[in-house]
């Protein structure tokens, strides 16, 4: 390959991971620790703190058409996570826009975000928002798009070397090759995965706008119902116009469960149940699970209404080529395929592409350095104070929020307000510190706050519990115990940085961004 | 450099539309079997375009270029389409 060429690989690698590296390191961060988003709606919500009274989904699914008969002929019912005290939801449209309610405000639903207060839900919308509602989702699409480029520049700088430098770590005097070695290292042998996410990432986001603008264009407007057929699974029934009683949702779910089972799957965990034309004779209620042993993970069963006859089964190797690769879409973007080995398979490579990010970041400051000066260009003073704000801030953010949570279950308040207040906060204020003290007393110090907060969530919350730890041990008690663990392993990797970072202040090369003696 | 991001980003756009919708055009029911697997390959396929229009000398070969395969892509799938008709 031409030089020029390598040379012009070699910008768009840069300004594509400068524009999107930060947002890139957010969502990896938050998603690394989406994996386990079950696990945290159990800590925050686990079983034997039961709040409220526990609603059945039969009345959840009575008094939703009940308020609004209107919706009757299409609504959905979300369920929590297995084991939480987590309400379930009513999910329909009216006039055009989303209705979210739980049994308790059925008569009061809100338009905005339906588990509002769940922490596993706020930091997930971090992940792909960075929580700024609907805008934020489609500039986590563009985010994706840049990723890809940055993916696929950055493979064909490195392409010359690839495979002779592959396994190399070059541990000496120089740093910029140590960090170079492992930002490649990383890149390239997790490249399947970041592929996964760029393509997935996309799609995500941006499929609506995307197929809105290709159908005329390219389609003849032909694509939306093509689409709409491909991806529907319940077979169409219009309402009969007789009344009949309805199954209630949980008989239906087990049965669901019986039909899915016996296609070869070997677990069906059902999250979903839409209804149509509830309580006529006619009506279908379709319920969505997750299996584990196939392709396609996520399957429907749909079932009659009234006498529970399964209707259809989309499960496993029962779905056609567009539902597996659907389903299957799903499973790589959220790493449902494989239990619990997969999900500590992405948590980990999630927290090694946020250090992809930052290696990145790092890697642009190291080869724009003054070698010979203390004092260091303006851009690079910039780009140090950016990086440990905004990277180092958000990992503080999340754990004030997990800190946040917990408190405001304590006192038994409300925890959303705390959550986005404790998050948003400690970032906003993580960001102005690293604006304001010197870099190489800033990058520590917050480091040190960070492993501070996140220990003090699982110390919190190990403490708060510890009658239960005596207790015999239930699937909940090892995942909430599995997040204090966790909590202290990163606070842990958190302290461990904040030790490197202060030792490379004091004792590191001299003319350098992070080092104390450039302060003067 | 912005003259072939840009025709890269906007004409890889349409021309990634034009070719999934060609391929789908010659499958057997007109892809519809195969309609999410093949509606998957397009943000590669822009991707890969964008990247792909970097390869030309300057941009205003690069908008040539996709511009031309724009047409013709264009011009193919009116062509299937009406004959199909037809």
């Amino acid at each position: 390959m031409k030089s020029s060429t390598l040379r012009t690989f070699q910008t768009v690698h840069t300004w594509t991971g400068l524009v999107a590296g930060f947002a890139l390191f957010v969502a990896f961060y938050a998603g690394a620790l989406s994996v386990f988003h079950d696990d945290i709606a159990l800590w925050q919500n686990p079983p034997w703190r039961a709040a409220g009274a526990d609603v059945s989904l039969d009345t959840l699914a009575r008094r939703m058409v009940e308020a609004h008969p209107q919706a009757r002929d299409d609504f959905g019912l979300v369920l929590a996570p297995r084991g939480t005290t987590q309400a379930p939801y009513a999910y329909w449209v009216q006039d055009g826009e989303a209705r979210f309610a739980t049994a308790a405000a059925i008569a009061a639903p809100s338009t905005g975000d339906p588990a509002r207060g769940s922490l596993a839900d706020f930091v997930y919308a971090l992940h792909y928002s960075l929580g700024i509602p609907t805008v934020g989702l489609y500039l986590m699409g563009v985010v994706s798009l840049l990723y890809g480029l940055a993916l696929v520049s950055g493979l064909i700088i490195h392409l010359p070397q690839l495979l002779g430098d592959l396994f190399a770590l070059r541990a000496g005097r120089n740093l910029k090759r140590l960090w170079q070695d492992a930002h490649n290292a990383i890149g390239v042998l997790s490249l399947p995965f970041h592929l996964i996410f760029a393509v997935t990432g996309a799609i995500l986001c941006l499929s609506t706008l995307a197929l809105a603008a290709l159908n005329p264009l390219a389609f003849d407007g032909k694509l939306s119902e093509a689409y709409a057929r491909a991806t529907t699974t319940a077979p169409a029934r219009p309402a009969g116009g007789a009344a009949a009683p309805m199954l209630p949702p949980e008989t239906l779910v087990e049965r669901a469960r019986a039909a899915a089972l016996r296609t070869g799957v070997s677990s069906f965990e059902p999250d979903y149940i839409h209804y149509m034309h509830y309580g006529d004779r006619n009506a279908v209620v379709e319920v969505r699970g997750l299996s584990q042993r196939t392709l396609g993970t996520f399957g429907t069963v749909a079932l009659d209404g009234a006498d529970g006859t399964v209707l259809s089964v989309h499960v496993g190797a029962r779905q056609d080529a567009n539902g597996i690769v659907n389903s299957s879409m799903y499973a790589l973007h959220f790493g449902s395929f494989g239990g619990r080995a997969v999900q500590w398979l992405y948590g980990l490579l999630g927290l090694a592409g946020a250090f992809l990010f930052y290696s990145g970041n790092l890697l642009w400051i190291e080869s724009r350095r003054r070698r010979r000066h203390a004092e260091q260009p303006r851009r690079v003073r910039a780009m140090a104070r950016a990086t440990v704000g905004v990277c180092v801030g958000s990992c503080l953010g999340i754990s004030a929020a997990f800190v946040a949570t917990l408190l405001a279950g304590a006192l038994g308040a409300d925890p959303a307000l705390p959550q986005q207040w404790a998050c948003y906060g400690g970032f906003a204020l993580a960001c102005l510190y690293a604006g304001l003290r010197p870099v190489p007393r800033a990058t520590p110090e917050l480091l040190l706050a960070t492993a501070l907060l996140t220990a003090l969530a699982a110390l919190l919350d190990l403490a708060r519990n510890a009658g239960v730890w005596l207790q015999p041990w239930s699937h909940a008690t090892a995942a909430v115990f599995a997040v204090d663990l966790a909590g202290l392993a990163l606070a842990a990797g958190f302290a461990g940085l904040a030790r490197a970072s202060w030792r490379r202040a004091r004792h590191g090369e001299p003319n350098h961004v992070w080092a104390l003696a450039a302060e003067g | 450099m912005i003259g072939r991001c840009l025709a890269g980003t906007l004409l890889g756009f349409p021309l990634a539309g034009f070719l999934l919708a060609l391929l789908l055009q010659w499958l057997p029911d007109h892809g519809e079997p195969w309609l999410i697997p093949v509606l998957i390959l397009f943000f590669p396929l822009w991707t890969g375009l964008m990247i792909g229009a970097y390869f030309f000398r300057n941009g205003a070969r690069a908008w040539l270029a996709l511009g031309a395969a724009n047409a013709l892509a264009w011009a193919a799938l009116w062509l299937s389409r009406h004959a199909a008709g037809a």
